[in-house]
């Protein structure tokens, strides 16, 4: 009875408020599910991948360069003992002349059944039902797909297929056909997969594979095997690479969430203000029940029911609203990772379980908490009190009234200790590569801000009197004076909506200030004149490659005055996955401009560098393993561990995982590559761009399928990238905004419906229906103006810790601290225009209240 | 100004209209221009719906209502808060101060919304407060006044613009009888002095006994028609709480 009399029934009699509550905590639950969702389909994508290729092993001997298959032999003893292996080549490359990416993989076909499940759709046979049916896919050009790759592709068995792997273009036949299972689901189905001999032979590997899948039995075999694997490579199970890539992302994932959480956060705001206001404006009601006897527990739990039903039902409809959202930002976010980090193409989105519970968990546990304390606050007060409505009245402050009173005084103490929280959590460092403390330090920083609320709001609807008087009028005097005389239902909108600006301002800080510190960057290192690339874009850069013989033929064009070849992998520092990078440095020495941290010119830590085999290392490097010039770093070549000074740290934005660069001398000596992906071509003076690319790629086109691309383009496409990646951020931010304006809809909606009596007053004063309209379109412009000037206060110290404490920490990048005034600018102008909005929707309530009704009731 | 009602009736709608409550049934009335009327019945009588109708707040079933010539109840809802803004000063039992403005605001809330010049706002507020004996509490805001103070606000805001018309329902109702008694002499003051139309709904006799003259309201209906009612003495010596018959 008191739940149907507090709860249930207001919650049906006021379907707008219930329905904008819903929806706020319905947007939060959406965003961090729809992330939830799509991390978890981008990873499952490259754990299974790895599993489909892994199949059966539980160990791997693994390399980052091909290794000598001569430890096949050594493994032989270990056969009686159960140990089964098999040799594989593992390679990525792209198929022509498409350039789709694919991955090569080179198997013994007939011992490998041991590891992986083939199963043969169809394959190019003699005729003859016997084992020589299989036989044409041993031949020295066979290769086998998955038959929904070659159904996409046009392919059928007999097809050409031309791969460029490592730099070398062969063309094959198609001579099988596999059913989607196994292997043949790996990487969305982009595998080729064919003999390893015939990819040795095929791709100049002979004798050398990438990796050997193991079976063991029993794990006391590990250390006698871990005794014959060669020194440049490792032993490990097949998870490791898994781990490492969730490691690698990480940071990446913790970010959005941290962004999903501001969603969130403004969502347990809404809720907050809900509750309170359900409970301000039954004051009377549960006065009545109290004085009736219903005691402070059952006043207490029908509130918190109030918050659990707003956030069961809201975290229901996120769900389902997640799912949409997933499939967007799934698209956004794998552009990131595939850019970024590792190639993989997302899977298709699954509800799974865990995510719909956490999805629950999270709404309902967030919405239960905001309840809680103005839950206790209902419960606590005296009938009495509640029954006279002396509590909560509106109350009007002052226009000369000292701010300093003591609620005010104690807000003040409790957003200092904030503050000083704050500082003293930005001074702490990562902890296991995430910054914590950083995000710590941010909460603390809304709190602090949440805290001056109260006051913020009476301060400036104080100074904006004045001039709405001048502006509006007695409507604009009235609107100004009536935020401040519902703090305890104002106040709460205006700090979430300041914090949904606040970040929003503070991500626009930061992204813009990333942004023009990549833009003068990629000016800077971007000098030369053309790109010859094998490949149109930059996202497959790994995997398609130049044989070393273009060099060759770029030695013999006149107009060329140098050109630096680039080539970089994946290799292992300290188990974590960092890029290799290699170049000509005496090239780059004498016409680039690596921007430098230490030492101060580029062409001293390069020549320092040839001179002493030795490497220089990106920011993102020195700052993740504390390594600086002077210092050693060991390396796992086709030698075993080699160890080279670092004579340079340089500025890189292109990667967070850390760089390490090398001359390609040192590079082909250590890991026995000579492939090039991309060819930095300086032109002599007085040569056109376009006519050297356009001879350029009319004398290297055909032969290598280059392509020249212009520095201007290089730039614009790094930009784009960048752009790119960012989209998300925006798009998670627009929500919290979105989450906030619902907060400012449904307290102006709460603040009319119990200003009927005060509204009706007006009206039968003489106020026409339009003036009360614009008086509460003024009194969310109050809440907007307000809010925005917080929001933008608290933006700057949180953009402070974002770009000098949490990024620099995940991704070990300086950057130059910019303001996108435009941008600001915009946003806030979006906002404040989304506030205003927010009053229009409510005011039409006050066309509808009824005079002599509302005059009636007291 | 002059006062019609022609057969007016008021019902409260219902879920259907079986379930409509009618509150006032088939009234004629007819108060000349500068009298003090007063509508005296019990609670739930309908005086204040009447009182409603009268003051443009509400709308009639049925029946029309006449402000000098003026039919009210073909007026749209622009023109009648026009009606409301510029002739009608209203003064409530519960006071309806604005609680976010202070006193001089209150009072000069009508004359603002007529836009009328900074100066004649100011002048005219003054004048108003000092009449009402609160002169000096101009800057205090509505919770920080007493009952009768709040009262006096409100008579001041009711009488700020001039209205011909000023409708006072139950003004004493929520007052001791110190201020109670306050409160109607002043009302009856400045109807001395400015000679509007008052009308006032009270369920007190003698409270009734400072009208010109009473109609008395029962069930939803007048008794008798006010133009035979007894007028009483306008002198508070010679007050009559008789219920005019």
């Amino acid at each position: 009875m008191i739940l149907r009399a507090l709860v249930l029934r207001p919650i049906l009699r006021e379907p707008l408020r219930t329905t904008l509550t819903i929806l706020g905590i319905a947007v939060g639950v959406a965003v961090v599910v729809a992330i939830a969702l799509s991390n978890q389909s981008a990873l499952r994508a490259f754990s299974e991948s790895v599993d489909a290729v892994a199949g059966r092993a539980n160990y791997q001997i693994v390399s980052d360069v091909a290794f000598s298959e001569d430890v096949l032999r050594a493994l032989q003893p270990f056969w009686p003992r159960g140990v089964r292996f098999a040799p594989v080549i593992d390679a990525e490359g792209i198929v022509e002349p498409s350039q789709q990416p694919i991955r090569l993989l080179g198997v013994d076909l007939l011992s490998d059944l041991h590891f992986r499940d083939y199963r043969y759709a169809s394959v190019v046979t003699s005729g003859k039902e016997s084992a020589a049916t299989y036989l044409s896919l041993f031949g020295n050009d066979s290769v086998v797909l998955p038959a929904t790759f070659a159904h996409d592709h046009g392919l059928h068995l007999g097809s050409p297929l031309i791969l460029n792997i490592h730099g070398v273009r062969r063309t094959m036949i198609v001579r099988g056909l596999l059913e989607a299972r196994g292997p043949a689901t790996a990487f969305n189905g982009a595998i080729v997969i064919a003999d390893i001999a015939v990819v040795q032979a095929a791709f100049g590997l002979e004798g050398r594979i990438t990796r050997i899948d193991l079976i063991v039995p029993d794990v006391s075999l590990i250390p006698a095997i871990q005794r014959v694997v060669p020194a440049s490579a490792r032993l490990e199970r097949p998870s490791r690479r898994n781990e490492r890539v969730e490691k690698m992302l990480r940071a990446f994932r913790v970010n959005l969430f941290a962004l999903a959480g501001v969603a969130l956060l403004v969502g347990m705001f809404l809720v907050y203000n809900t509750v309170l206001i359900s409970i301000l404006r039954r004051g009377k009601d549960v006065g009545v029940l109290k004085t009736l006897g219903t005691s402070a527990s059952q006043v207490f739990a029908a509130f918190l029911i109030e918050g659990l039903v707003f956030g069961a039902v809201g975290s229901v409809a996120g769900i389902a609203l997640g799912r949409g959202l997933a499939w967007v930002i799934l698209r956004l976010i794998g552009r990131t990772i595939n850019a970024l980090y590792v190639n993989s193409t997302p899977e298709a989105i699954e509800l799974t379980p865990g995510i719909i519970a956490a999805g629950i968990a999270v709404g309902t546990i967030l919405s239960l908490l905001s309840a809680i304390q103005p839950s206790i606050e209902a419960a606590q007060l005296r009938p009495s009190l509640l029954l006279s409505g002396a509590v909560w009245r509106r109350q009007p402050t002052r226009p000369d009234q000292a701010p300093a009173s003591s609620p005010h005084r104690a807000q003040i103490a409790v957003a200092i200790v904030c503050f000083v929280i704050a500082v003293l959590l930005s001074r702490l460092p990562a902890w296991n590569g995430i910054a914590v403390a950083g995000y710590a330090a941010v909460l603390f920083v809304v709190a602090g801000f949440s805290a001056l609320a109260a006051l913020i709001v009476t301060g400036a609807s104080r100074l904006l009197r004045a001039p709405y008087r001048s502006a509006f009028g007695i409507v604009g005097e009235l609107a100004s004076a009536s935020i401040p005389a519902s703090l305890r239902r104002t106040s709460i909108a205006s700090a979430a909506l300041s914090l949904a600006i606040g970040m929003m301002v503070a991500v626009a800080l930061m992204v813009g200030s990333f942004r023009e510190t990549v833009r003068v960057w990629v000016d800077q290192t971007v000098s030369s004149d053309l790109w010859l690339r094998p490949a149109k874009g930059l996202s497959n850069a790994d995997s398609a490659l130049f044989p070393n013989a273009i060099s060759a033929d770029l030695a013999k064009i006149p107009f060329i005055a140098a050109f630096d070849r680039a080539r970089g992998r994946g290799v292992l520092y300290n188990d974590d996955r960092v890029l290799l990078a290699s170049g000509d440095f005496a090239v780059a020495a004498r016409f680039g401009d690596l921007p430098m941290i230490a030492p101060g010119k580029s062409s001293e830590a390069l020549g320092n560098a040839i001179a002493r085999n030795g490497v220089v290392v990106s920011e993102s490097f020195s700052l993740k393993y504390s390594k600086g010039v002077g210092d050693d770093i060991a390396l796992t070549t086709i030698h075993g561990r080699r160890s080279f000074p670092i004579t340079g740290v340089y500025r890189d934005y292109s990667n967070d995982r850390g760089v390490v660069a090398m001359d390609r001398g040192l590079f082909i000596r250590s890991f026995d590559d000579d492939a090039i992906s991309t060819v930095v071509i300086y032109l002599k003076p007085g040569i056109d761009r376009d006519t050297a690319r356009r001879s350029l790629e009319s004398t290297l086109g055909p032969k290598y399928h280059a392509f020249a691309v212009t520095n201007g383009e290089i730039r614009g496409e790094v930009m784009k990238i960048f752009d790119q990646t960012f989209l998300i951020t925006y798009a998670l931010l627009a929500v919290a905004i979105v989450v906030a304006v619902l907060g400012v809809i449904n307290t102006l909606a709460a603040l009319i419906l119990e200003r009927k009596r005060e509204l009706a007053l007006l009206r039968v004063l003489g106020m026409t229906v339009a003036q009360v309209r614009r008086m509460l379109v003024l009194e969310s412009s109050v809440l907007g103006l307000t809010s925005t000037a917080a929001g933008l206060a608290m933006g700057y110290v949180l953009s402070w810790i974002l770009i000098y404490v949490i990024n620099k920490q995940s991704f070990g990048w300086t950057i130059a601290f910019h303001t996108p005034v435009r941008l600001i600018a915009t946003s806030l102008a979006v906002t404040f225009v989304a506030s205003l909005i927010a009053g229009l929707v409510p005011s039409r309530l006050a066309r509808r209240i009824d005079l002599a009704m509302a005059m009636k009731a007291e | 100004m002059r006062i019609r009602l022609d057969h007016v009736t008021h019902a409260y709608a219902g879920s259907d209209e079986s379930a409509a409550v009618q509150v006032l049934g088939d009234i004629s009335l007819d108060i000349a221009s500068g009298d003090f009327a007063v509508l005296m019945g019990a609670s739930g009588s309908g005086k204040s719906t009447l009182l409603n109708l009268i003051g443009a707040v509400d709308k009639p079933t049925a029946g029309r209502i006449f402000l000098d010539d003026s039919e009210t109840s073909l007026l749209d809802d622009s023109r009648l808060t026009m009606l409301r803004r510029r002739s009608i000063g209203y003064i409530f039992q519960f006071f309806n101060l604005i609680p976010t403005l202070n006193v001089f605001e209150n009072v000069a809330f009508p004359l603002s919304l007529a836009n009328a010049p900074r100066s004649e706002v100011k002048s005219r507020v003054a004048e108003a407060l000092t009449s009402v004996g609160l002169g000096n509490r101009a800057t205090h805001y509505p919770n920080e006044l007493s009952g009768g103070e709040m009262q006096r606000a409100a008579i001041a805001r009711a009488v700020v613009h001039n209205p011909p018309l000023i409708l006072a329902d139950e003004p004493t109702g929520n007052l001791d009888s110190k201020n109670g008694e306050m409160i109607l002499d002043l009302i009856r003051s400045i109807h001395k002095s400015r000679r509007p139309t008052i009308v006032m709904a009270t369920h007190s006799e003698r409270a009734a006994g400072y009208g010109d003259y009473v109609i008395e309201v029962a069930d939803g209906r007048v008794t008798p028609n006010p133009r035979s009612a007894t007028p009483v003495s306008p002198t508070p010596e010679t007050r009559n709480p008789t219920p005019a018959t």
